[in-house]
């Protein structure tokens, strides 16, 4: 590491490195962090199109009680011909949908969107040249193209693919249908998802570690890195939990042990507990790198800097660490302790204090700035406002009673969906509209982006409200067929989904257009630099392979320092 | 004809001769299998369900806990509701307020408020604390076992061990040996049977994958676990037909795992106690009326050969009774429509269809004159 630092501050007159292949080969074999980063989002916004059309598949189904089935049972009692259907030819396929939606989305989807900035952006932010294990990092990258490939290949092989939900609870993951080969596809697939992600944890823990610029010091770092220091310590901890879950429900199935089987001794319940022992933390790495975006995002276009610096960096902190001891919360019915109860709804409520820290500091951000509507800010804003619906929901759930009649329900659905899509996700198109420029020279279309956040906003509100509104009546989750009382419900929330994957597509489609847009000449298009200092936008757009020529010359400002003095 | 008489004995509206005092003398098996047995997808003419899913934090939610619940989580949620509200009016007023206008105006520079941040993490605290002392009380009120209530004494609770099967729900109660439902829940949807304020203590278990007991309107729900107990409790509160539904993914039937439950008076409970005890022995007459291949009855001398045996050890009248409870009780899951919720004019279709077969069955009755009374 000594050597990479050495060469700060002395100036470079060459590019530092021979290019061996150009064209689709130089994506193939890339190590630059900047490629591997657009790689990286490349395929998590072809995968969320894909886990998009899973739900499409659902969300139709869905749009009548169950009026596919109607007409297969119809078909049976009257003696005539069934007519063809998926779902109804083959009710197994609807769970296999429902599994794979889930986790494409989580697994392909959202983690590795983080990951795709986090890559491109964090080695510019922290002055660096690239990330400190550069071939691991594309390693990380190419180890997804199998696991989605076993995902998606599991639909052809005997059984189908998975279909025990992306929980995977024992017994049913062990047996009946489910003991067929899709499932343990679906095993390999997370296993080699989770190395991928172990990977490019320690790739930025070790990176942030030792490649910042001399002078960025810890208090310096800005929010996007502190952000991404923590998700990188719960992945790299929690991680190997899911793998470890995972493995057991492989080794009852194939090698006769009995983890999980109750008839030899085994138990259900520890399969839950391990596995949410990861699954409830990864929450967080589903949202706190957003969390750090955002604060750069909300900043840049208030003209203003991060208000409430430490306690920001504090407030991720005490989520990573509050994430680890919540799990059970997802639980609260297997008949646990009710001490134990308890204490999981305390410390699930606790996480409340710091993330209501969080939000209250990003609109004091905005307060009393010089606020530009671009499309960036506008998904910024828009994901406040959605943002603490959902965590709303979450401290509705996190009420051990209320959870009892919630749990498993539509409620948890349009909640987690409340976070994800409307958290999550309209983060990632922040982070998109906010970096694109930077990541490759050409901007995404203002106009069209407007209707992309306005289908999005108003798609994701009407169709995770109204799932809400569904559980709360009483309507469970992963079911194909539903209750004449919540038809009004779901009717709503496939008329959302639509919205939101026409602006999905827009979106999609404007990618690709914005490459024949003009190439941006200046380095800070959005002049976030008059007020901060951010090293991102110090080169140019894309910056060159090296990132920049040497250290950049901005004071970085000792954020900490800020801290305690009043204006 | 025999075979017409018998399935005439079930679903003929009438008084019989002399009945046990537990059955009333102008009990209907008709009108008795669509009371216990309640069509809960059935819809009215408005398309409107005929049984509404009454869910736990309604006024008209049906068991104790449930009315502790919801005031719990009405509580909850009007402590909860600034910390929701404060965030989206300070965002519309920092939407509106702060927009650059290109008027020239100055952004703030302040960094740090610490007075602000103090507020924004004490109240939250506050808020919380402020929560979290009633929640206790209707929480170890839900989950720990009934001190009150003697469980051994079936008149003081109804004791209730369910089983989850793929996809269908086991009821044994506690002190009733005979009685046994173990059916495909397409054919028949059992209800789960509890009387009104007299406590119901359930133990939840699987024959196979994890299922979870949840019906809404009891606030209650529980996993059900192979190789593990769960319990939950709760007084029943108001009569009434109550929906549910598995809510634990266990498999491609979880959809239609569905869960009826009534809350009825202690003498129609005791009625129908009465009649489920009869339930298994009646099985072999109604396969022989309605063989589950779908192939042709069987002929009559093996239908009077099981009515014999089933009247060989007990003619009461209760016994009786139940033979045409539970024939009238199958035609009845027979021949409605399959437990989804379908379109009305479907549904029509099926009732249409049912009520001319009996008519065809009452018209054949008077063509070959009164059945010979089998005692």
């Amino acid at each position: 590491m000594a050597e990479n630092i050495a060469h700060y501050g002395a100036p470079m007159t060459a590019a530092p490195q021979i290019k061996r292949y150009s064209g689709v080969m130089d994506w193939l074999t890339t190590v630059d962090h900047k490629k591997i980063g657009l790689l990286y989002f490349w395929f998590v916004v072809t995968m969320g199109l894909i886990g998009g059309a899973f739900a499409g598949a659902i969300r139709i189904h869905l749009a009548t009680p169950g009026a596919v089935w109607e007409a297969v049972n119809h078909a049976h009692l009257t003696g005539t011909a069934v007519p063809y259907n998926w779902f109804s030819e083959n009710r197994h396929l609807y769970n296999e949908f429902v599994t794979m939606h889930a986790t494409i989305m989580i697994f392909f989807t959202i983690i590795p969107g983080f990951i795709a900035f986090m890559n491109y952006i964090v080695p510019l932010l922290i002055g660096a040249r690239d990330m400190a294990f550069p071939k691991m990092n594309a390693f990380g990258f190419w180890l997804l193209i199998p696991a989605a490939l076993l995902m998606f290949s599991s639909f052809f092989v005997n059984g189908g693919a998975a279909a025990s939900g992306w929980t995977a609870y024992p017994p049913l993951s062990l047996q009946g249908m489910h003991s067929m080969p899709g499932q343990d596809m679906w095993i390999f697939g997370v296993h080699l998802a989770g190395v991928s992600s172990i990977l490019a944890a320690i790739n930025f823990i070790v990176t942030i570690t030792n490649l910042r610029a001399p002078g960025m010091t810890w208090t310096k770092l800005p929010i996007f890195v502190w952000a991404t220091m923590f998700v990188s310590i719960i992945q790299l901890l929690a991680t190997p939990v899911l793998a470890a879950a995972v493995t057991m429900l492989l080794m009852d199935r194939n090698f006769g042990t009995s983890f999980t089987v109750p008839e030899k001794g085994g138990d259900p319940i520890l399969y839950q507990h391990v596995f949410w022992t990861y699954s409830h933390p990864a929450v967080y790495i589903m949202i706190l790198p957003g969390f750090g975006a955002i604060s750069h995002i909300i900043a840049a276009f208030s003209h203003k800097r991060v208000f409430g610096y430490a306690s920001m960096v504090f407030a991720i902190g005490a989520i990573t660490v509050l994430g680890f001891m919540v799990w059970a919360h997802h639980m609260f019915v297997v008949g646990m302790p009710t001490l134990l109860q308890t204490y999981f709804m305390y410390a699930s409520l606790l996480i409340g204090v710091p993330t209501g820290i969080k939000v209250f500091n990003w609109l004091a951000t905005m307060w009393g700035g010089t606020i530009r509507f671009t499309v960036a800010m506008k998904f910024a804003c828009g994901f406040l406002c959605l943002f603490v619906i959902g965590g709303f929901g979450g401290l509705i759930l996190a009420m051990v009673p209320t959870d009892i009649s919630l749990n498993n329900s539509y409620f948890v659905v349009g909640h987690f969906h409340m976070v994800l899509v409307g958290g999550s996700v309209m983060l990632l198109f922040a982070q998109a509209y906010y970096w694109w420029p930077k990541m490759t020279g050409h901007y995404l279309s203002e106009g069209l982006g407007n209707w992309v956040f306005w289908l999005m906003f108003i798609g994701v509100f009407v169709a995770f409200f109204a799932m809400h509104i569904s559980g709360y009546e009483g309507m469970p989750r992963r079911v194909p067929v539903y209750y004449a009382d919540f038809k009004f419900s779901n009717m709503l929330t496939t008329f959302g989904y639509f919205l939101t994957i026409i602006a999905a597509a827009l979106f999609y489609i404007d990618l690709f257009v914005s490459y024949s847009r003009p190439k941006i000449t200046v380095d800070d298009p959005w002049q976030v630099n008059d007020v901060q200092h951010s090293f991102e936008w110090a080169t140019s757009c894309p910056p060159p392979v090296y990132n920049f020529e040497h250290v950049p010359p901005i004071p970085v400002v000792d954020q900490m320092a800020h801290h305690g003095t009043n204006a | 004809m025999v075979r017409t008489f018998f399935i005439l004995l079930a679903l003929i509206v009438g008084t019989r001769s002399a009945m046990a005092v537990d059955i009333p003398a102008d009990a209907s098996p008709q009108a008795y299998a669509e009371k216990f047995n309640p069509d809960i997808f059935a819809l009215n003419d408005d398309g409107s369900p005929k049984f509404p899913m009454i869910h736990a934090f309604g006024a008209d939610a049906a068991s104790d806990i449930a009315h502790d619940v919801s005031q719990n989580n009405t509580f909850n949620l009007l402590v909860f509701l600034p910390f929701l509200i404060a965030p989206q009016v300070l965002l519309l007023i920092v939407i509106f307020k702060f927009r650059d206008r290109g008027d020239g105006r100055k952004p703030a520079t302040f960094m740090t408020n610490h007075k602000l941040e103090t507020i924004w993490t004490l109240v939250p605290c506050l808020a919380l604390i402020v929560v979290a002392v009633p929640v206790v009380r209707v929480l170890y009120n839900m989950e720990l076992s009934p001190q009150s209530v003697d469980t051994n004494d079936t008149s003081q609770a109804t004791v209730i061990k369910v089983t989850g099967h793929q996809f269908w729900w086991e009821y044994e109660y506690k002190g009733e040996t005979a009685i046994d439902f173990g059916h495909d829940i397409v054919a028949n949807q059992e209800p789960c049977m509890l009387v009104l304020g007299r406590p119901a203590v359930f133990t939840f278990t699987s024959g196979d994958v994890t299922h979870a007991w949840w019906v809404p309107a009891f606030a209650i729900k529980k996993s059900a676990i192979r190789g593990r107990g769960t319990n939950a409790w709760f007084t029943p509160t108001r009569l009434g037909v109550y929906k549910g539904s598995c809510a634990e993914l266990c498999g491609e039937g979880h959809g239609i795992m569905f869960i009826s439950a009534m809350i009825v008076t202690p003498s129609d409970y005791e009625l129908w106690k009465t009649m489920a005890r009869h339930r298994a022995d009646t099985d072999e007459v109604w396969g022989l009326l309605q063989p589950l291949d779908g192939s042709d009855p069987a002929p009559d001398d093996k239908l009077h050969a099981a009515v014999d045996k089933y009247f060989a050890t007990d003619q009461s009248p209760g016994r009786r009774f139940a033979l045409r409870y539970w024939i009238a009780t199958n035609y009845q899951a027979l021949h409605r429509c399959p437990s989804y919720p379908g379109r009305k004019d479907e549904l029509d279709a099926h009732e249409a269809e049912r009520k001319a077969k009996i008519e065809s069955l009452v018209a054949a009755l008077k063509t070959s004159g009164p059945p010979v009374a089998r005692q």
